[in-house]
């Protein structure tokens, strides 16, 4: 019995070793260890021996079986490799052809919604006189935090969680770290927007995301007041949401602004009447917004003495989700196609 | 932070207000209410009702049947407590009495009898943890009272407070801040809660003395001793404060020294006096490894920037965080001393983030406080102990030290300035009135303003022009500010090139080759790099990632774009992607201190069973946009090797522009594809978005229409198989540079009728002139030199 056991191994891995296609693998699998295989049909005649015979060529029959699987793995992932070394040659392509292409349907193409609300953002604002501007993701803390009048272990930093490179720097948690390189570049009066992705260090839900993105705006000029920030938020929302939108501002503490707002405007769904979307309060918060603080000019090379300006950032995401019913905000970054279509 | 209004209720009238009213009013000036919560508003359902008889039920050994008088009429009600009698006065909850969102009483049948209502036990009530029995009034109790009366400390509204937005305004971290902003938004009286003046007539009987040995790390330290302390439970009226303001009642001086950090917004600590050694405090910073256990029992390690507050055996609190576990008041504390400090922020945020203790206190003091309301909560501490421990006697009067008084905030402005920042026209009365209700001092001389701000106000808050802007705007009213348009230059803002270009790329792919945008995370991680077999460990890592996957910035999109194929392959058959984004390379510094940021765009064709290679997909995609974009010396170029571990060896071409790498188009390659389980094919394009915006651009320029003939010319080339058929185009091409205007492959024949390493090329090739229509003899020519210059290069025809 155990000398069957023992020609059947042989046999077997002389069988894989001179293998030589990678599709045969699988037939050899089959015709050792399947259910009609060599291996198995020595088995199926072990009810005729003693117990302890059968205890014994058992123990020996698994470990034969776990040496031949093993070598049929090996086997197969050498093949696999070796396929590959081949197919530079083996599936070799003129790719200076240009056959035609995409017979297939095509369904039309599709912005991604972020980019498709933050260009209609900035067509809004660049018919209003505002530059587009640009900064870096990776950014410094002293664009990020201390110019904007968040020094080192002021209480404001809580406000933002925030993902530390391995430099020393840091990811940005706001838009509003262009304000300061937008500063620093022109000369007032001016206006000054900037489009791009955030990161906060935060942990991801349906309504948490690590990644995300804003639009700021910026206007500096001789005496901006409280009220020409209104009329620009009007304006703006109005664009966005082409119809009619009213703005109410509330006291709100951002460091980098003084006053400091938070920006509701009436309710859509409701026209301000109350109902579930405004929580009843016929108003959705929507942004934060304020005069540029003194020293935020100043870090920006300003004369707060001369000039005032007025500054605000609102969240791309949530608008898109607000205006399309979106309740879970992982779908921006997911990839999904089924998500983008839509848009 | 949460505001209980019956605490307000004791410095501001707010009787005739509505608590939604009062929340509206805060939340337009001052701060963000994110919600109003009824404390206990069932108690008003439940009543006292005396129980008329109490019998066995019918059908059940451990309940009874009773009958309850409510004082207007008489229920049955089915009782499962073990401890009621005929005669007791018991709570009764009426039907429809809400506990809470699930627990609503009903009308009901109990073992077949009829149950309408039920009688509380305490723990039912919330008011303690006894569920022994159903809770039994004194006898003389009067029945049909409601709860809501008979326990009407634990009847409050408290306000949900946004704690971000009070960040800036140290004096709302109390109650009484809220209060003294009620009073000034309402027009209402304030009262303060305490007389610090009652200090002054304790006559000294104890050393203690108090000295801060680094004045920047504490403003001020003050404290004072009362002996003849009993520890024992607080009366009703501060347990239920306390709890209402989220706090566990847990003893009388430890309730009333958080009772007045909530009042007061200082917070408090009391030490047990005759476990201190010697009689001088002092406040200093920690010395090189002192340790300290404070009262949680945990142990800490600390350092010159953690402030101490010490004995002579050495420290006996973490000043600002907690209290040491060597200086606690315990159950047998007789006397204590009490204190009242503000610390340096800074330090105390450092050292509450470094040991993770984010405490009440700590949260307070980070907000920078005024040394000033030191002394009043001292009082109003001493105050509350007298009344809750009778016999309790202070034996120091203010027990002080407070090197440099804090200097109010000076102020001057011109109501203009006011006018001009805010855009409205306000009157100069109206602000002067505003900002006095808000306790400023103002002198003003026809609209100039000398303001001196309050004391709680002057530490960090209000300290210069703008921030008077806001107080005058937040109280007369944000909403009363009308729109007006800016007056402005009328010029054109200058254009962003770079973000126009970015947008006709995205246009031009999603618009001209159908294909849809998908936005990727700027991370990736070392296991996706690793399956791509592209770690170099060249990443910039994040100090602090979110986890493994995320936890340095990419340099490519491509771990991206095949994540996307592996996960859209399951609902899709065919699908064209790409994404638009940024690359970040730590090895190519801009500038000192910054990664160099790359704009990148990757999109794929992904096939189950495409019939050409998918690679041609990607190509015509890829050259496509090259061409829309106009970009003048742009080269695509076989290539097979130096390629990426994820780019098929046999099926990739490097683009050049301007002799510059710009990206690379190539099929996955097949052992990538295995890793990630695609279930088709897919190509890829990779293009620098930056090469190619700085590319030169072919400008716009006509040429003249071909007006004379153009005569076609079809031959077949036989070539060994892996000839380029694009090398074959070319000799074609510079046989005669003027009047062969084009060179295309109509087809390729492999099979039986050529030797197996052979192919045939079909090309159609167009001749034609410019300036005349070609004779026969040229055309003649033509042939032959294509023919010819094919053969010098050992191209046969067919």
């Amino acid at each position: 019995m155990e000398e069957k056991l023992n020609k059947i191994k042989q046999e077997a891995l002389e069988i894989i070793n001179s293998s030589k296609i990678l599709d045969e693998i699988e037939d050899i699998r089959v015709r050792i260890l399947g259910r009609k295989g060599m291996l198995t049909e020595i088995l199926r005649s072990l009810g005729q021996l003693t117990p302890e015979l059968r205890n014994t060529i058992g123990k020996k029959s698994n470990e034969i079986k776990k040496i031949i699987e093993d070598a049929l793995d090996a086997k197969k992932d050498e093949l696999t490799k070796s396929g590959f070394s081949e197919i530079a040659s083996s599936e070799w392509i003129d790719v200076t052809l240009n056959p035609a292409v995409s017979a297939r349907e095509r369904k039309g193409g599709y912005l991604h919604p972020l980019s498709k609300t933050q260009y209609e953002i900035e067509d809004i604002l660049t018919s209003m006189g505002f530059q587009i501007l640009d900064g870096p993701e990776a950014e410094t803390e002293y664009y990020n935090f201390e110019a904007l009048n968040v020094p080192k272990f002021h209480p404001a930093r809580d406000m933002q969680d925030t993902f530390w490179t391995e430099d020393g720097n840091l990811l940005r948690t706001h838009t509003s770290a262009i304000q300061i390189r937008g500063m620093e570049k022109m000369t007032p009066p001016f206006r000054i927007m900037a489009p791009g992705r955030v990161f906060r260090y935060e942990a991801t839900d349906a309504s948490h995301e690590h990644t995300f993105y804003q639009v700021e705006g910026m206007m500096v000029g001789e005496d901006i007041s409280v009220s020409h920030l209104i009329y620009i938020m009007e304006e703006v929302l109005t664009g966005i949401f082409k119809k009619e939108v009213k703005v109410r501002l509330r006291p709100g503490y951002f460091p980098f602004v003084e006053p400091g707002f938070e920006l509701d405007f009436s309710c859509l769904i409701c026209g301000g009447a109350g109902c579930r979307v405004c929580k009843q309060s016929g108003w959705i918060e929507f942004l934060g917004c304020g005069l540029v603080h003194p020293n935020t000019l100043r870090a920006g090379n300003i004369d707060p003495d001369k000039w005032s300006g007025f500054a605000f950032g609102m969240g791309l995401n949530r608008l898109i989700m607000m205006q399309a019913g979106i309740n879970d905000i992982r779908h921006f970054m997911s990839g999904d196609i089924r998500f983008v279509q839509q848009f | 932070m949460w505001i209980s209004l019956k605490i307000i209720g004791r410095m501001v009238d707010i009787s005739d207000v509505t608590p939604e009213a009062i929340a509206e009013r805060l939340t337009m000036s001052t701060a963000e209410i994110e919600g109003i919560e009824y404390l206990n508003s069932f108690f008003k359902d439940i009543y006292t009702a005396k129980l008329v008889s109490v019998e066995p039920h019918p059908d059940a050994d451990k309940l009874t049947l009773c009958f309850a008088d409510t004082g207007k009429e008489k229920v049955q009600v089915v009782c499962g407590a073990p401890n009621h009698k005929a005669g007791d006065i018991v709570a009764f909850a009426t039907v429809g009495t809400k506990f809470n969102e699930e627990f609503v009483i009903k009308k009901t049948k109990i073992r077949g009898v009829e149950s309408n209502g039920m009688f509380c036990s305490l723990r039912e009530l919330g008011l303690s943890d006894d569920h022994s029995g159903i809770h039994i009034f004194p006898e003389n109790t009067p029945i049909g009272k409601p709860l809501s009366e008979m326990f009407i400390d634990w009847v409050d509204v408290r306000l949900n407070i946004d704690n971000k937005s009070i960040t800036h305004r140290p004096d709302l971290w109390g109650h009484i801040g809220f209060a003294r902003e009620i009073a000034a938004l309402m027009g209402k009286e304030f009262k303060k809660p305490v007389d610090s003046s009652i200090l002054s007539k304790i006559a000294g009987k104890d050393n203690l003395k108090v000295s801060i040995k680094n004045p920047e790390a504490a403003p001020r330290y003050s404290a004072m001793v009362i002996k003849n302390i009993k520890i024992g439970e607080s009366p009703d009226w501060l347990k239920s404060s306390v709890s209402s303001l989220g706090m566990r009642p847990i003893s009388n001086i430890v309730d009333i020294t958080n009772y007045v950090m909530a009042e007061i917004g200082e917070p408090m600590h009391a030490f047990d006096r005759k476990k201190l050694k010697g009689d001088v405090i002092t406040v200093r910073f920690a010395a090189k490894d002192e340790k300290i256990t404070t009262l949680d029992g945990r142990s800490h390690n600390l350092t010159m920037e953690d402030i101490v507050i010490a004995d002579a055996g050495g420290p006996i609190a973490l000043a600002g965080v907690m209290g040491g576990g060597n200086s606690e008041v315990e159950d047998s504390t007789t006397e204590i001393v009490l204190e009242a400090a503000t610390f340096n922020p800074v330090n105390i945020r450092k050292t509450a983030q470094r040991f993770d203790s984010r405490t009440e206190a700590a949260m307070r003091f980070e907000k920078t406080l005024s040394p000033e309301i030191t002394v009043d909560a001292l009082a109003r501490c001493y105050e509350l102990i007298k009344e809750i421990i009778p016999g309790a006697e202070a034996v120091t009067g203010l027990v002080d030290d407070y090197p440099v008084p804090a200097k109010k905030s000076v102020i001057d402005i011109t109501t203009e300035y006011i006018r001009r920042r805010i855009g409205q026209n306000l009157d100069d009365n109206d602000i002067i009135k505003t900002l006095t209700a808000l306790q400023f001092e103002v002198k003003s001389e026809k609209g100039n303003l000398h303001i001196t701000a309050p004391f709680f106000r002057s530490t960090k808050d209000i300290t210069m022009k703008d921030d008077i802007v806001e107080e005058v705007g937040r109280v007369l009213g944000y909403s009363n500010i009308n729109p007006a348009p800016p007056f402005v230059k009328c010029v054109p803002p200058v254009k962003n090139l770079f973000r126009s270009f970015e947008r006709d790329v995205k246009n031009i792919l999603t618009g001209q080759f159908c294909m849809t945008e998908v936005s990727g995370y700027s991370f990736t991680s070392e296991d996706m790099l690793n399956s791509l077999k592209i770690n170099e460990g060249k990443e910039l890592r994040l100090r602090n990632p979110l986890s493994i996957e995320l936890d340095r910035l990419r340099r490519s999109l491509i771990p991206n774009i095949i994540n996307f194929i592996k996960y859209n392959q399951r609902f899709h058959d065919n699908f064209d992607i790409f994404e638009l984004g940024r690359v970040y390379f730590k090895d190519d510094r801009e500038s000192a201190d910054l990664v160099s940021e790359n704009f990148r765009v990757a999109g794929t064709v992904f096939m189950k069973k495409p019939e050409t290679p998918v690679f041609f997909e990607a190509k015509a995609i890829a050259a496509g946009l090259l061409e829309k974009l106009r970009i003048k010396k742009y080269k695509l170029i076989p290539a097979t090797d130096s390629l990426p571990p994820y780019a098929h060896p046999g099926r990739s071409m490097k683009i050049e522009v301007e002799g510059k790498d710009a990206g690379l188009i190539f099929e996955v390659h097949p052992e990538t594809a295995q890793t990630f389980e695609f279930t088709g094919k897919a190509a890829i394009f990779d293009l620098d978005l930056d090469v190619l915006f700085n590319a030169e651009k072919n400008p716009v320029k006509f040429t003249e229409l071909q007006k004379y003939p153009e005569v076609p010319f079809e031959i077949s080339v036989v070539a060994d198989k892996k000839t380029y058929s694009q090398d074959i185009l070319n000799i074609v091409l510079k046989s005669d540079r003027n009047r062969i205007t084009e060179a295309k492959v109509i087809s390729v024949y492999e099979g039986a009728q050529l030797p197996g390493d052979k192919k045939s090329v079909s090309i159609k090739i167009v001749f034609a002139s410019k300036e005349k229509t070609l004779e026969p003899s040229e055309i003649d020519e033509l042939q032959k030199k294509v023919i010819s210059s094919l053969n010098k290069d050992g191209y046969t025809l067919r």
